[in-house]
């Protein structure tokens, strides 16, 4: 267990190592940032001034270099257009991000788990049918549309919702958070819901899947012979054998809704990180992206190790190695 | 619109009424503003862009300030002089209060002047040498040379508080601004609102709206639903398709303006040009660029492209700015006409046409990139076959910056906020390369000894009125060269409910101490 949580660490950084190269090298081809700061009619003097007050006048390799030993050092480097520290700005934005994540995460857990399950072991059902083309649909529907769709019925026109921002929020813990007021509340339904609906479909498919291929196996029958409820064979033997494809599906999903949100997060004005990463591209803001790109392979990174060590929970057979 | 689907909607639309009738808004006026993005800086020396200027003018004061229409008017200098042809006298209004209780002082205007000189934005003073305090309230600018509009370049630098700076360090001037104008910060949270309270202290009288609130919408549908839904009581950028739909609402209206932004097409003048494969460049010929203006429809692109929205621009600065010349018109001396636009080929020698590449954005003006493919239909009627170059804008002002090694023909938009044609005039029509500060826009080489002579001359007056019918003559020959085609203004589209007064600006900095609301 120790020898494979120190493999993985190592797996890690060499990952966020490839991803800091990566986004060097892309950033080479996406414009030059110093024309994103000075006016357009500034003098070459200027633009030198310019180029020499964000680093820009060392060599690319230079650049690099300086950009690992700062790292080295706990430095994530500046914004060239904010000139605030590109780790600042995104922490700022994270919690945001976050709390919408979770909220989704939260209602296609509910959502799909159960009705997955209904249809895998009910697939013959009309209403397993039902929930099966909804989740077609779920798939189908592109995000932004869903999103426009609830602000024009339950915003615009029904007024139950409002259409955009995050409402009052509370600190906890040191976190700014809209998950302690009802207002809060109010504000994120809508994106966590929009957020949610393809998540919800393929979660709901996978569990269906993988509740048909279980409710084959002999156990069940034998469950169900000795008297055991349905309700308990279903969730507790089951679910739990079925369980393995939904958890690393949710893992990655996780790791997907946290990076990319950027959608939902800009049609509902949602004051998340995702929206700073596309500003940053059109500003061609390298310390922001490379920052962002790490970050967020660190999310992927953790997310699957945890998911590595569910697996050993949910079936006792597997161990990590 | 009617809504027979929701009937719902009359009903809870009806309560929210009330419910504003109930609670009052007489006690204090309140107003929330849709912008399109959040600002980036609160510090007025370390970048801009609109969202960030528009904050700026709430919370700080130029010397002189620039009014709705473009005209510049004493701010925090009641009144100015001149000392000698380059030496200018502004003296300071007397017992003007900073939002943290200090008074402006000449030093302040000093201490600005010098932080200015070795920011990002020095730029805004590149006409000034030297800077000095005189006595109590007198502070003296020098220039470089004679220089007419130099109040219309201090409307652009915001005064800041010298011990203000001091106390909190450089890199907090962003966080936390502290300045003269009319409004204080009070919130900010990046990327979900921008809160400002009126400062009661403030030297031109206290604000009516109490308590302004800045909402970044970037998604222009989603800006459009916050306005319809009362979240928001003004938007900035109402999308093109919304117009329509919000202008059938009794409680909107839509209010459009043209901008300063003119689209601009520049032509290389240069021998040999990089995307022409021939070994004189057609546009050398006065005649070839004739029959490029000729052959555009800028009044297609103004019905097809931009839905109405785009004002036809008549010369490369609008009637507002020193220099413009009334009465001349681009669109009366080169109307379209591809006739006349063939013939002026053949003259040239062109008659079978020839092939160039159009450098333009794809994210940075409106309908860009239509623009540019309508441009290549229109060319290919005088035959020339025209391929298209289109970037993000990222990209495109270092490709096509002087010395404009990779480009003939280039689309972007230039804006002059300072009201005068000569920064322009120096920057894009004056010679390149022989002196400092002068040509170094200018992208398609163009060189005219004469229109460089008068540049020099409108630069070397201290006189308004001379430089203005200095610069009225360099309109006139730039006209009849043709170094640059002016294709239109962008125009700048509002949405507000109808219980706020609002005229929009030329500047397009949405200012709430000239608004108010009813009630």
């Amino acid at each position: 267990m120790f020898a494979y949580t120190v493999k993985r660490l190592f797996q890690m950084l060499f990952v966020l190592w490839a991803v800091s190269v990566l986004v060097f090298l892309m950033m080479s081809f996406t414009g030059d940032p110093v024309y994103m700061v000075v006016r357009i009619d500034a003098t070459d003097a200027e633009v030198e001034n310019a180029r020499r007050i964000l680093g820009l006048d060392r060599s690319l390799p230079e650049q690099y270099w300086f950009f690992l030993t700062n790292l080295m050092q706990g430095e994530f480097g500046n914004s060239y257009v904010f000139r605030q520290p590109a780790l600042d700005l995104i922490v700022e934005r994270l919690p945001a991000t976050l709390e919408i994540v979770l909220v989704a995460m939260a209602i296609a857990a509910i959502v799909a788990i159960p009705l997955g399950v209904f249809a895998g072991a009910n697939p013959g059902h009309p209403v397993s049918r039902f929930i099966m083309s909804g989740s077609l649909l779920g798939i189908s529907l592109p995000g932004f549309w869903v999103g426009m769709m609830l602000i024009y019925v339950l915003a615009v026109e029904l007024r139950l919702f409002p259409s955009s921002g995050r409402g009052e929020t509370l600190e906890f813990l040191g976190i700014r958070t809209s998950l302690l007021t009802a207002n809060g509340w109010h504000h994120i339904l809508l994106p966590a819901i929009t957020l949610s609906f393809g998540t919800t479909a393929i979660i709901l498919r996978i569990t269906r899947a993988g509740m048909m291929e279980v409710m084959r196996q002999d156990y069940i029958r034998f469950a169900r012979a000795k008297g055991a409820s349905r309700r308990g064979v279903l969730y507790g033997h089951g679910l739990r054998n079925g369980m393995i494809p939904v958890v690393t599906i949710f893992g990655l999903q996780l790791g997907d809704l946290i990076a990319f949100a950027t959608i939902t997060e800009t049609i509902f004005a949602w004051p998340g990180m995702g929206k700073l990463l596309i500003d940053s591209i059109y500003r061609a803001d390298r310390p922001v992206i490379v920052v962002y790109l790490m970050l967020v392979a660190l999310i992927f990174v953790v997310v699957n190790f945890v998911v590595d060590l569910l697996y050993t929970m949910i079936d006792p057979r597997i161990t990590v190695k | 619109m009617t809504t027979p689907l929701f009937p719902l909607r009359r009903l809870m639309a009806t309560a929210a009424l009330a419910l504003a009738l109930g609670t009052g808004s007489a006690l204090a006026k309140d107003l929330t503003i849709g912008l399109i993005a959040d600002a980036v800086h609160l510090d007025p020396q370390a970048g801009e862009e609109l969202s960030s200027n528009i904050m700026f003018y709430h919370i700080y004061d130029p010397l002189v300030r620039r009014s709705a229409d473009l005209t510049f008017e004493p701010g925090l200098a009641e009144s100015w002089a001149l000392v000698d042809d380059v030496t200018w006298h502004f003296k300071l209004r007397q017992g003007v209060r900073f939002h943290n209780g200090n008074t402006l002082t000449p030093r302040d205007v000093v201490f600005t002047l010098e932080r200015l000189k070795a920011s990002l934005m020095s730029t805004l003073g590149r006409n000034i040498e030297s800077f000095r305090e005189v006595d109590a309230s007198t502070v003296e600018i020098k220039t470089f040379r004679p220089y007419a509009v130099l109040p219309n370049d201090l409307a652009g630098i915001l005064i800041l508080n010298e011990a203000h700076v001091k106390e909190v360090g450089e890199a907090q001037v962003d966080l936390q601004p502290v300045g003269t104008g009319p409004y204080r910060l009070a919130q900010w949270t990046k990327e979900d609102r921008l809160v400002l309270e009126a400062f009661d202290e403030y030297w031109a009288g206290a604000p009516t709206i109490k308590t302004v609130t800045f909402r970044p919408i970037t998604n222009p549908a989603t800006r459009t639903a916050a306005l319809l839904t009362g979240e928001v009581d003004i938007v900035q950028d109402l999308s093109v398709r919304d117009v329509e739909r919000v202008k059938r609402e009794a409680d909107y209206s839509v209010i459009t303006r043209p901008s300063l932004l003119n689209l601009v097409l520049a032509l290389d003048t240069r021998d040999r040009s990089p995307t022409i494969p021939l070994d004189v460049n057609p546009m050398k010929d006065r005649r070839v660029r004739e029959a490029i203006a000729r052959a555009i429809d800028v009044n297609a692109i103004q019905r097809a492209i931009m839905n109405g929205l785009s004002t036809p621009s008549e010369q490369y600065v609008p009637a507002t700015h020193l220099g413009y010349l009334p009465g001349a018109s681009f669109r009366e001396m080169y109307p379209f006409d591809v006739a006349r636009a063939r013939e002026l080929m053949a003259e040239a020698g062109h008659a079978g046409g020839f092939k160039m590449t159009l450098d333009a954005t794809n994210n940075r003006y409106v309908n860009d990139q239509q623009i540019a493919q309508a441009l290549a239909q229109m060319l290919a009627q005088i035959g020339i076959t025209l391929d298209l170059n289109l970037m993000p804008r990222a990209n495109f002002f270092g490709y096509i910056r002087v010395p404009s090694d990779n480009s003939s023909f280039i689309m972007s938009g230039w804006d002059v906020p300072s009201g005068d044609a000569g920064s322009m005039y120096a920057a894009m029509f004056h010679t390149r390369g022989i002196r400092d500060g002068y040509g170094q826009v200018n992208r398609g080489a163009y060189s005219n000894p004469e229109v460089d002579a008068l540049i020099i001359e409108a630069d070397s007056t201290p006189d308004a009125q001379q430089r203005h019918e200095t610069l009225q003559k360099v309109t006139e020959i730039l006209m009849k060269d043709i170094p640059m085609i002016p294709v239109h203004y962008e125009q700048d589209i509002y949405a507000a409910h109808k219980s706020v007064k609002f005229t929009p600006r030329t500047d397009k900095f949405l200012w709430a101490y000239e608004m108010d609301i009813d009630g």
